[in-house]
Protein backbone atom coordinates (compact mmCIF):
# COMPACT_ATOMS: atom_id res chain seq x y z
CA UNK A 1 0.00 0.00 0.00
CA UNK A 2 2.77 2.44 0.95
CA UNK A 3 4.77 1.58 -2.17
CA UNK A 4 1.72 2.21 -4.33
CA UNK A 5 1.08 5.49 -2.49
CA UNK A 6 4.62 6.68 -3.10
CA UNK A 7 4.70 5.61 -6.73
CA UNK A 8 2.44 8.45 -7.91
CA UNK A 9 4.25 11.53 -9.19
CA UNK A 10 1.66 13.92 -7.78
CA UNK A 11 2.02 12.29 -4.35
CA UNK A 12 5.81 12.65 -4.48
CA UNK A 13 5.50 16.33 -5.46
CA UNK A 14 2.87 16.95 -2.81
CA UNK A 15 4.91 15.28 -0.09
CA UNK A 16 8.08 17.12 -1.10
CA UNK A 17 6.39 20.52 -1.23
CA UNK A 18 4.37 19.80 1.91
CA UNK A 19 7.44 18.70 3.86
CA UNK A 20 9.46 21.74 2.78
CA UNK A 21 6.76 24.24 3.58
CA UNK A 22 5.78 22.52 6.85
CA UNK A 23 9.41 22.58 8.04
CA UNK A 24 9.75 26.26 7.07
CA UNK A 25 6.46 27.16 8.79
CA UNK A 26 7.43 25.27 11.95
CA UNK A 27 10.84 26.99 12.18
CA UNK A 28 9.32 30.43 11.60
CA UNK A 29 6.47 29.57 13.94
CA UNK A 30 8.87 29.01 16.86
CA UNK A 31 9.87 32.69 16.71
CA UNK A 32 6.30 33.90 16.13
CA UNK A 33 4.95 31.89 19.07
CA UNK A 34 7.69 33.15 21.39
CA UNK A 35 7.17 36.73 20.21
CA UNK A 36 3.43 36.33 20.88
CA UNK A 37 2.67 36.81 17.22
CA UNK A 38 1.19 33.34 16.73
CA UNK A 39 -1.96 34.69 15.19
CA UNK A 40 -0.15 36.67 12.52
CA UNK A 41 -0.45 33.54 10.35
CA UNK A 42 -4.20 33.62 10.83
CA UNK A 43 -4.33 37.28 9.84
CA UNK A 44 -2.12 36.66 6.82
CA UNK A 45 -4.24 33.70 5.73
CA UNK A 46 -7.32 35.91 5.66
CA UNK A 47 -5.41 38.41 3.56
CA UNK A 48 -4.49 35.48 1.30
CA UNK A 49 -8.14 35.36 0.33
CA UNK A 50 -7.78 38.85 -1.14
CA UNK A 51 -4.69 37.76 -3.08
CA UNK A 52 -6.32 34.58 -4.38
CA UNK A 53 -9.54 36.35 -5.32
CA UNK A 54 -7.61 39.11 -7.12
CA UNK A 55 -5.50 36.50 -8.94
CA UNK A 56 -8.56 34.55 -10.06
CA UNK A 57 -10.15 37.79 -11.22
CA UNK A 58 -7.02 38.67 -13.22
CA UNK A 59 -6.47 35.06 -14.35
CA UNK A 60 -3.01 35.20 -12.77
CA UNK A 61 -1.13 32.69 -10.60
CA UNK A 62 -2.54 33.09 -7.06
CA UNK A 63 0.88 32.45 -5.49
CA UNK A 64 2.56 35.33 -7.32
CA UNK A 65 -0.29 37.76 -6.61
CA UNK A 66 -0.72 36.74 -2.99
CA UNK A 67 2.94 37.07 -1.92
CA UNK A 68 3.14 40.89 -2.29
CA UNK A 69 -0.40 41.36 -0.96
CA UNK A 70 0.26 39.29 2.17
CA UNK A 71 3.73 40.80 2.68
CA UNK A 72 2.25 44.31 2.52
CA UNK A 73 -0.45 43.30 5.00
CA UNK A 74 2.07 41.83 7.44
CA UNK A 75 4.12 45.03 7.30
CA UNK A 76 0.84 46.87 7.89
CA UNK A 77 0.30 44.82 11.05
CA UNK A 78 3.73 45.85 12.33
CA UNK A 79 3.14 49.50 11.42
CA UNK A 80 -0.23 49.62 13.16
CA UNK A 81 1.27 48.04 16.29
CA UNK A 82 4.01 50.68 16.42
CA UNK A 83 1.99 53.67 15.30
CA UNK A 84 -1.00 53.21 17.59
CA UNK A 85 1.01 51.56 20.41
CA UNK A 86 -1.42 48.65 20.59
CA UNK A 87 -0.77 44.95 21.05
CA UNK A 88 -0.10 42.81 17.98
CA UNK A 89 -3.30 40.78 18.36
CA UNK A 90 -5.45 43.89 17.86
CA UNK A 91 -3.45 44.91 14.78
CA UNK A 92 -3.76 41.36 13.41
CA UNK A 93 -7.53 41.52 13.98
CA UNK A 94 -7.80 44.80 12.06
CA UNK A 95 -5.74 43.63 9.05
CA UNK A 96 -7.39 40.21 9.10
CA UNK A 97 -10.86 41.75 8.93
CA UNK A 98 -9.76 44.03 6.11
CA UNK A 99 -8.24 41.12 4.16
CA UNK A 100 -11.27 38.91 4.54
CA UNK A 101 -13.80 41.59 3.64
CA UNK A 102 -11.88 42.79 0.58
CA UNK A 103 -11.45 39.17 -0.58
CA UNK A 104 -15.14 38.44 -0.18
CA UNK A 105 -16.03 41.68 -1.94
CA UNK A 106 -13.86 40.83 -4.95
CA UNK A 107 -15.36 37.33 -5.03
CA UNK A 108 -18.89 38.68 -4.92
CA UNK A 109 -18.27 41.36 -7.52
CA UNK A 110 -16.47 39.00 -9.92
CA UNK A 111 -18.68 35.96 -9.45
CA UNK A 112 -18.11 32.70 -11.26
CA UNK A 113 -14.99 31.43 -9.54
CA UNK A 114 -16.46 30.17 -6.29
CA UNK A 115 -15.53 26.58 -7.10
CA UNK A 116 -11.86 27.50 -7.73
CA UNK A 117 -11.82 29.48 -4.52
CA UNK A 118 -13.03 26.48 -2.52
CA UNK A 119 -9.90 24.58 -3.58
CA UNK A 120 -7.74 27.31 -2.03
CA UNK A 121 -9.84 27.57 1.10
CA UNK A 122 -9.44 23.88 1.94
CA UNK A 123 -6.11 23.10 0.26
CA UNK A 124 -5.14 20.60 -2.41
CA UNK A 125 -1.64 19.34 -1.69
CA UNK A 126 -1.78 16.78 -4.49
CA UNK A 127 -2.17 19.50 -7.13
CA UNK A 128 1.12 21.22 -6.25
CA UNK A 129 3.08 21.99 -9.42
CA UNK A 130 6.80 21.43 -9.93
CA UNK A 131 7.45 25.20 -9.87
CA UNK A 132 5.59 25.52 -6.58
CA UNK A 133 7.62 22.65 -5.09
CA UNK A 134 10.82 24.45 -6.16
CA UNK A 135 9.54 27.64 -4.51
CA UNK A 136 8.92 25.68 -1.30
CA UNK A 137 12.53 24.44 -1.46
CA UNK A 138 13.80 27.99 -1.90
CA UNK A 139 11.70 29.12 1.05
CA UNK A 140 13.14 26.48 3.38
CA UNK A 141 16.67 27.26 2.14
CA UNK A 142 16.11 30.95 2.98
CA UNK A 143 14.79 30.10 6.44
CA UNK A 144 17.71 27.76 7.19
CA UNK A 145 20.24 30.32 5.92
CA UNK A 146 18.65 33.00 8.11
CA UNK A 147 18.83 30.71 11.12
CA UNK A 148 22.43 29.77 10.43
CA UNK A 149 23.74 33.29 9.93
CA UNK A 150 21.55 35.19 12.40
CA UNK A 151 20.79 32.60 15.07
CA UNK A 152 21.99 34.76 17.96
CA UNK A 153 20.31 37.92 16.73
CA UNK A 154 17.03 36.05 16.32
CA UNK A 155 17.09 34.34 19.72
CA UNK A 156 18.20 37.50 21.51
CA UNK A 157 15.54 39.65 19.82
CA UNK A 158 12.95 37.02 20.61
CA UNK A 159 13.99 36.54 24.24
CA UNK A 160 14.31 40.19 25.24
CA UNK A 161 13.74 42.75 22.51
CA UNK A 162 14.70 45.95 24.38
CA UNK A 163 17.94 44.39 25.59
CA UNK A 164 18.72 43.14 22.08
CA UNK A 165 18.37 46.73 20.87
CA UNK A 166 20.95 47.84 23.44
CA UNK A 167 23.35 45.29 21.92
CA UNK A 168 23.06 47.08 18.58
CA UNK A 169 20.95 44.31 17.04
CA UNK A 170 18.72 45.71 14.30
CA UNK A 171 15.56 44.33 15.89
CA UNK A 172 13.29 46.21 13.50
CA UNK A 173 15.04 44.63 10.51
CA UNK A 174 14.92 41.20 12.14
CA UNK A 175 11.17 41.56 12.69
CA UNK A 176 10.56 42.84 9.17
CA UNK A 177 12.49 39.99 7.55
CA UNK A 178 10.71 37.49 9.82
CA UNK A 179 7.22 38.64 8.82
CA UNK A 180 8.09 38.92 5.11
CA UNK A 181 9.46 35.36 5.01
CA UNK A 182 6.41 34.24 6.99
CA UNK A 183 4.21 35.88 4.35
CA UNK A 184 5.86 33.78 1.64
CA UNK A 185 5.49 30.66 3.79
CA UNK A 186 1.81 31.38 4.38
CA UNK A 187 1.13 31.83 0.68
CA UNK A 188 2.94 28.62 -0.25
CA UNK A 189 1.19 26.77 2.59
CA UNK A 190 -2.32 27.51 1.33
CA UNK A 191 -1.85 24.86 -1.35
CA UNK A 192 -0.90 22.34 1.33
CA UNK A 193 -3.57 22.81 4.00
CA UNK A 194 -5.80 25.56 2.65
CA UNK A 195 -6.29 29.16 3.68
CA UNK A 196 -8.41 28.20 6.70
CA UNK A 197 -5.75 26.00 8.29
CA UNK A 198 -2.45 27.73 7.42
CA UNK A 199 -1.90 29.18 10.87
CA UNK A 200 -2.02 25.67 12.36
CA UNK A 201 1.25 24.81 10.58
CA UNK A 202 2.83 27.89 12.16
CA UNK A 203 1.53 27.30 15.68
CA UNK A 204 0.97 23.62 16.53
CA UNK A 205 4.41 22.07 15.77
CA UNK A 206 6.31 24.84 17.66
CA UNK A 207 4.02 24.58 20.68
CA UNK A 208 4.36 20.77 20.71
CA UNK A 209 8.16 21.14 20.55
CA UNK A 210 8.26 23.86 23.21
CA UNK A 211 6.36 21.62 25.61
CA UNK A 212 9.06 18.96 25.73
CA UNK A 213 12.35 20.58 24.72
CA UNK A 214 15.26 21.37 26.96
CA UNK A 215 17.20 23.64 24.60
CA UNK A 216 16.24 26.17 21.98
CA UNK A 217 17.94 24.19 19.23
CA UNK A 218 15.88 21.14 20.22
CA UNK A 219 12.74 23.27 19.84
CA UNK A 220 13.71 24.24 16.31
CA UNK A 221 14.55 20.76 15.07
CA UNK A 222 11.66 19.04 16.83
CA UNK A 223 9.17 21.59 15.52
CA UNK A 224 10.41 21.03 11.97
CA UNK A 225 10.30 17.25 12.46
CA UNK A 226 6.75 17.37 13.85
CA UNK A 227 5.62 19.53 10.91
CA UNK A 228 7.13 17.19 8.31
CA UNK A 229 5.89 14.02 10.04
CA UNK A 230 2.37 15.44 10.20
CA UNK A 231 2.37 16.14 6.46
CA UNK A 232 3.51 12.60 5.63
CA UNK A 233 1.10 10.91 8.02
CA UNK A 234 -1.74 13.26 7.06
CA UNK A 235 -1.32 12.76 3.31
CA UNK A 236 -1.02 8.98 3.72
CA UNK A 237 -4.14 8.75 5.91
CA UNK A 238 -6.11 10.96 3.52
CA UNK A 239 -5.02 8.65 0.66
CA UNK A 240 -6.03 5.50 2.54
CA UNK A 241 -9.36 6.75 3.88
CA UNK A 242 -10.16 9.12 1.01
CA UNK A 243 -10.57 12.15 3.28
CA UNK A 244 -9.40 15.79 2.82
CA UNK A 245 -5.60 16.00 3.17
CA UNK A 246 -5.38 19.52 4.69
CA UNK A 247 -7.71 18.77 7.58
CA UNK A 248 -6.04 15.37 8.15
CA UNK A 249 -2.59 16.98 8.37
CA UNK A 250 -3.82 19.37 11.03
CA UNK A 251 -5.57 16.60 13.00
CA UNK A 252 -2.33 14.59 12.98
CA UNK A 253 -0.57 17.75 14.23
CA UNK A 254 -3.07 17.98 17.06
CA UNK A 255 -2.40 14.32 17.98
CA UNK A 256 1.33 15.13 18.11
CA UNK A 257 0.54 18.10 20.36
CA UNK A 258 -1.52 15.87 22.68
CA UNK A 259 1.31 13.32 22.86
CA UNK A 260 3.83 16.09 23.57
CA UNK A 261 1.64 17.41 26.33
CA UNK A 262 1.45 13.93 27.84
CA UNK A 263 5.22 13.56 27.59
CA UNK A 264 5.79 17.02 29.06
CA UNK A 265 3.83 15.92 32.13
CA UNK A 266 6.44 13.19 32.54
CA UNK A 267 9.27 15.72 32.18
CA UNK A 268 9.85 15.55 28.41
CA UNK A 269 13.44 15.96 27.27
CA UNK A 270 14.01 18.08 30.38
CA UNK A 271 14.41 14.85 32.34
CA UNK A 272 17.86 14.52 30.88
CA UNK A 273 19.17 17.31 33.09
CA UNK B 1 37.30 65.61 28.09
CA UNK B 2 33.70 64.83 27.09
CA UNK B 3 31.41 63.12 29.56
CA UNK B 4 30.39 59.48 29.23
CA UNK B 5 26.79 60.69 28.92
CA UNK B 6 25.87 64.17 27.76
CA UNK B 7 22.17 65.00 27.71
CA UNK B 8 20.91 68.36 26.50
CA UNK B 9 17.36 69.67 26.66
CA UNK B 10 15.68 66.26 26.71
CA UNK B 11 11.92 66.33 26.39
CA UNK B 12 9.57 63.40 26.13
CA UNK B 13 5.78 63.06 26.06
CA UNK B 14 3.39 60.12 25.88
CA UNK B 15 0.48 61.13 23.66
CA UNK B 16 1.05 64.84 24.37
CA UNK B 17 1.31 64.29 28.15
CA UNK B 18 4.75 65.55 29.16
CA UNK B 19 6.83 62.96 31.00
CA UNK B 20 10.22 64.67 30.96
CA UNK B 21 10.96 68.32 30.35
CA UNK B 22 14.19 70.29 29.87
CA UNK B 23 16.57 67.65 31.21
CA UNK B 24 20.26 68.46 30.79
CA UNK B 25 23.18 66.82 32.58
CA UNK B 26 26.60 65.25 32.11
CA UNK B 27 27.82 62.01 33.64
CA UNK B 28 31.61 61.78 33.80
CA UNK B 29 33.81 58.71 33.68
CA UNK B 30 33.91 57.01 37.07
CA UNK B 31 30.73 58.62 38.38
CA UNK B 32 28.33 56.46 40.38
CA UNK B 33 24.99 58.21 40.04
CA UNK B 34 21.91 57.22 42.04
CA UNK B 35 18.71 58.34 40.32
CA UNK B 36 15.84 58.88 42.70
CA UNK B 37 12.41 60.44 42.50
CA UNK B 38 8.74 59.64 42.94
CA UNK B 39 6.96 56.89 41.01
CA UNK B 40 5.89 58.13 37.60
CA UNK B 41 8.51 60.87 37.75
CA UNK B 42 10.15 59.74 34.49
CA UNK B 43 13.25 57.94 35.80
CA UNK B 44 12.81 54.80 33.68
CA UNK B 45 11.84 56.86 30.66
CA UNK B 46 15.06 58.85 31.06
CA UNK B 47 17.15 55.66 30.96
CA UNK B 48 15.23 54.42 27.93
CA UNK B 49 15.91 57.72 26.15
CA UNK B 50 19.61 57.40 26.92
CA UNK B 51 19.64 53.90 25.43
CA UNK B 52 17.59 54.82 22.37
CA UNK B 53 14.69 52.60 23.47
CA UNK B 54 12.38 55.63 23.39
CA UNK B 55 12.62 58.56 21.05
CA UNK B 56 12.24 62.05 22.45
CA UNK B 57 13.48 65.53 21.69
CA UNK B 58 16.90 66.86 22.60
CA UNK B 59 20.48 65.72 22.21
CA UNK B 60 22.17 62.69 23.72
CA UNK B 61 25.82 61.79 23.36
CA UNK B 62 27.30 58.51 24.58
CA UNK B 63 31.09 58.38 24.88
CA UNK B 64 31.26 61.62 22.89
CA UNK B 65 29.20 60.37 19.96
CA UNK B 66 25.60 61.33 19.13
CA UNK B 67 23.24 58.50 20.08
CA UNK B 68 22.23 57.78 16.46
CA UNK B 69 25.89 57.34 15.51
CA UNK B 70 26.87 55.33 18.55
CA UNK B 71 27.73 51.73 17.64
CA UNK B 72 29.99 50.44 20.37
CA UNK B 73 27.26 48.90 22.53
CA UNK B 74 29.75 46.55 24.24
CA UNK B 75 30.74 49.56 26.32
CA UNK B 76 27.29 49.66 27.90
CA UNK B 77 25.64 47.12 30.18
CA UNK B 78 21.90 47.42 30.80
CA UNK B 79 19.58 45.81 33.30
CA UNK B 80 15.90 46.71 33.05
CA UNK B 81 13.44 47.27 35.89
CA UNK B 82 11.18 44.47 34.79
CA UNK B 83 12.50 41.65 32.74
CA UNK B 84 10.39 41.52 29.59
CA UNK B 85 11.28 37.86 29.50
CA UNK B 86 7.96 36.37 30.42
CA UNK B 87 7.47 33.44 28.09
CA UNK B 88 7.32 30.46 30.38
CA UNK B 89 8.43 28.03 27.71
CA UNK B 90 11.56 29.71 26.33
CA UNK B 91 14.10 26.94 26.84
CA UNK B 92 17.40 28.77 27.14
CA UNK B 93 19.92 28.07 29.85
CA UNK B 94 21.23 30.72 32.23
CA UNK B 95 24.57 30.50 30.42
CA UNK B 96 22.92 31.13 27.04
CA UNK B 97 21.13 34.16 28.47
CA UNK B 98 24.45 35.62 29.64
CA UNK B 99 25.92 34.96 26.19
CA UNK B 100 23.22 37.21 24.72
CA UNK B 101 25.14 40.11 26.24
CA UNK B 102 27.82 39.56 23.61
CA UNK B 103 26.69 40.50 20.13
CA UNK B 104 29.86 40.55 18.05
CA UNK B 105 28.92 37.28 16.38
CA UNK B 106 25.58 36.62 14.71
CA UNK B 107 25.59 32.88 13.98
CA UNK B 108 25.17 30.02 16.42
CA UNK B 109 28.88 29.36 17.12
CA UNK B 110 30.52 30.36 20.41
CA UNK B 111 34.23 31.15 20.69
CA UNK B 112 36.49 30.14 23.57
CA UNK B 113 37.05 33.77 24.54
CA UNK B 114 33.29 34.37 24.65
CA UNK B 115 32.83 31.37 26.94
CA UNK B 116 35.59 32.71 29.16
CA UNK B 117 33.83 36.06 29.42
CA UNK B 118 30.52 34.35 30.20
CA UNK B 119 32.10 32.27 32.98
CA UNK B 120 33.83 35.35 34.38
CA UNK B 121 30.54 37.31 34.54
CA UNK B 122 28.75 34.34 36.12
CA UNK B 123 31.54 33.98 38.65
CA UNK B 124 31.20 37.63 39.64
CA UNK B 125 27.46 37.35 40.11
CA UNK B 126 27.66 33.91 41.76
CA UNK B 127 25.47 32.29 39.15
CA UNK B 128 27.83 29.60 37.82
CA UNK B 129 26.24 26.90 39.94
CA UNK B 130 23.08 27.10 37.83
CA UNK B 131 24.68 27.96 34.48
CA UNK B 132 23.12 24.93 32.77
CA UNK B 133 19.63 25.28 34.19
CA UNK B 134 16.76 26.64 32.15
CA UNK B 135 16.38 30.35 32.87
CA UNK B 136 12.67 30.13 33.60
CA UNK B 137 13.16 27.37 36.14
CA UNK B 138 15.17 29.80 38.30
CA UNK B 139 13.68 31.97 41.05
CA UNK B 140 13.08 35.64 40.26
CA UNK B 141 16.10 36.62 42.36
CA UNK B 142 18.33 34.09 40.57
CA UNK B 143 17.03 35.31 37.21
CA UNK B 144 17.90 38.87 38.19
CA UNK B 145 21.46 37.82 39.01
CA UNK B 146 21.75 36.06 35.66
CA UNK B 147 20.51 39.21 33.93
CA UNK B 148 23.11 41.21 35.85
CA UNK B 149 25.75 38.77 34.54
CA UNK B 150 24.38 39.42 31.04
CA UNK B 151 24.82 43.17 31.63
CA UNK B 152 28.41 42.64 32.81
CA UNK B 153 29.57 40.05 30.27
CA UNK B 154 30.82 42.54 27.68
CA UNK B 155 32.99 44.17 30.38
CA UNK B 156 31.15 47.48 29.98
CA UNK B 157 32.53 50.89 30.86
CA UNK B 158 29.04 52.18 31.65
CA UNK B 159 26.34 50.30 33.56
CA UNK B 160 22.74 51.48 33.34
CA UNK B 161 20.55 49.76 35.92
CA UNK B 162 16.86 50.30 36.58
CA UNK B 163 15.89 49.26 40.13
CA UNK B 164 17.97 46.12 39.85
CA UNK B 165 17.71 44.99 43.46
CA UNK B 166 13.92 44.87 43.78
CA UNK B 167 13.62 41.07 43.50
CA UNK B 168 16.72 40.23 45.54
CA UNK B 169 16.85 38.87 49.07
CA UNK B 170 18.91 40.89 51.60
CA UNK B 171 22.03 38.73 51.19
CA UNK B 172 21.90 38.93 47.38
CA UNK B 173 21.23 42.66 47.59
CA UNK B 174 24.34 43.19 49.67
CA UNK B 175 26.40 41.07 47.28
CA UNK B 176 24.93 43.03 44.41
CA UNK B 177 25.74 46.49 45.78
CA UNK B 178 29.19 45.36 46.91
CA UNK B 179 29.87 44.11 43.39
CA UNK B 180 28.72 47.40 41.85
CA UNK B 181 30.82 49.32 44.39
CA UNK B 182 33.89 47.26 43.48
CA UNK B 183 33.32 47.70 39.76
CA UNK B 184 33.10 51.44 40.24
CA UNK B 185 35.96 51.84 42.73
CA UNK B 186 38.46 49.32 41.34
CA UNK B 187 37.68 49.18 37.63
CA UNK B 188 36.35 52.71 37.15
CA UNK B 189 33.04 51.53 35.70
CA UNK B 190 30.59 54.42 35.46
CA UNK B 191 27.22 53.53 36.96
CA UNK B 192 23.79 55.06 36.51
CA UNK B 193 21.34 53.42 38.87
CA UNK B 194 17.67 54.00 39.59
CA UNK B 195 17.06 52.96 43.16
CA UNK B 196 14.80 53.28 46.13
CA UNK B 197 17.45 51.62 48.28
CA UNK B 198 19.03 54.99 49.01
CA UNK B 199 20.31 53.78 52.35
CA UNK B 200 22.12 50.73 51.02
CA UNK B 201 23.52 52.27 47.89
CA UNK B 202 24.35 55.56 49.59
CA UNK B 203 27.76 54.48 50.80
CA UNK B 204 28.92 53.81 47.24
CA UNK B 205 27.41 56.50 45.06
CA UNK B 206 29.12 59.76 44.29
CA UNK B 207 26.14 61.72 42.97
CA UNK B 208 22.39 61.91 43.32
CA UNK B 209 20.03 62.81 40.52
CA UNK B 210 16.46 63.63 41.48
CA UNK B 211 13.96 63.37 38.65
CA UNK B 212 10.36 64.46 38.87
CA UNK B 213 9.45 65.30 35.27
CA UNK B 214 12.29 67.80 35.40
CA UNK B 215 15.80 67.52 36.76
CA UNK B 216 15.16 68.82 40.26
CA UNK B 217 18.58 68.07 41.70
CA UNK B 218 21.90 66.76 40.40
CA UNK B 219 24.97 66.93 42.55
CA UNK B 220 27.21 65.15 45.02
CA UNK B 221 25.73 63.19 47.89
CA UNK B 222 27.26 65.68 50.33
CA UNK B 223 25.38 68.53 48.65
CA UNK B 224 22.24 66.43 48.70
CA UNK B 225 22.66 65.36 52.31
CA UNK B 226 23.77 68.62 53.90
CA UNK B 227 21.78 71.18 52.07
CA UNK B 228 18.70 72.25 54.00
CA UNK B 229 17.78 74.32 50.99
CA UNK B 230 17.76 71.18 48.85
CA UNK B 231 15.54 69.36 51.32
CA UNK B 232 13.19 72.29 51.36
CA UNK B 233 13.20 72.53 47.60
CA UNK B 234 12.56 68.86 47.09
CA UNK B 235 9.76 68.69 49.61
CA UNK B 236 8.30 65.68 51.40
CA UNK B 237 9.90 62.99 49.25
CA UNK B 238 13.41 64.27 49.82
CA UNK B 239 12.79 64.68 53.52
CA UNK B 240 11.61 61.09 53.60
CA UNK B 241 14.76 60.04 51.73
CA UNK B 242 17.04 61.91 54.08
CA UNK B 243 15.18 60.51 57.08
CA UNK B 244 15.66 57.06 55.62
CA UNK B 245 19.36 57.69 55.16
CA UNK B 246 19.71 58.52 58.82
CA UNK B 247 17.39 56.02 60.38
CA UNK B 248 20.24 54.08 61.96
CA UNK B 249 21.79 57.10 63.67
CA UNK B 250 24.57 57.50 61.13
CA UNK B 251 24.80 58.83 57.66
CA UNK B 252 24.96 55.92 55.25
CA UNK B 253 25.83 58.30 52.47
CA UNK B 254 29.31 58.28 53.91
CA UNK B 255 29.49 61.96 54.74
CA UNK B 256 30.90 63.03 58.08
CA UNK B 257 27.71 64.35 59.64
CA UNK B 258 27.19 61.32 61.88
CA UNK B 259 23.53 61.67 61.26
CA UNK B 260 23.33 64.97 63.16
CA UNK B 261 21.82 67.00 60.40
CA UNK B 262 18.70 64.83 60.30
Amino acid sequence: MIAEFLSYGFVQRGLAAGSLVAAACALLGVFLVLKRLSLIGDGMSHVCLTGVAAALLLSANPVYVSVPVVAAASLGIMKITQKFKIYGDAAIGIVSAAGLSIGLLITALAGGFNTDLLGYLFGSILTVSKDEAVLCGMLLAAVLAGLFFFYRDLTSACFDEPFARTRGIAVQTVNTVLVIITSVAVVLAFKVVGIFLISSLLIIPPVAALLISRTFKQVLWLAAAFGVASVWAGVYLSFVFNIPSGATIILVNLCVLALSYGWSKMGGLRNGR
Amino acid sequence: MPGIIEAQELNFAYVRVPVLEHISFTVNAGDYVGIIGPNGGGKTTLLKLLLGLEKGKGQIKLFGRPLNEFKDWRKIGYLAQKSPVSQSRFPVSAEEVVLMGLSDRHGSGVSVSELKQVHEAMQKTRTREYAGRIFHDLSIGQQQRVLLARALVSRPELLILDEPSTALDPESREMFFNLLGDLNAKQGVTILLITHDTGEVGKYISKFMYIDKTLVFYGTKEEFCHSAAVAEKLGAFAQHTIDHLHNHGHCPLGCSCGGEHK
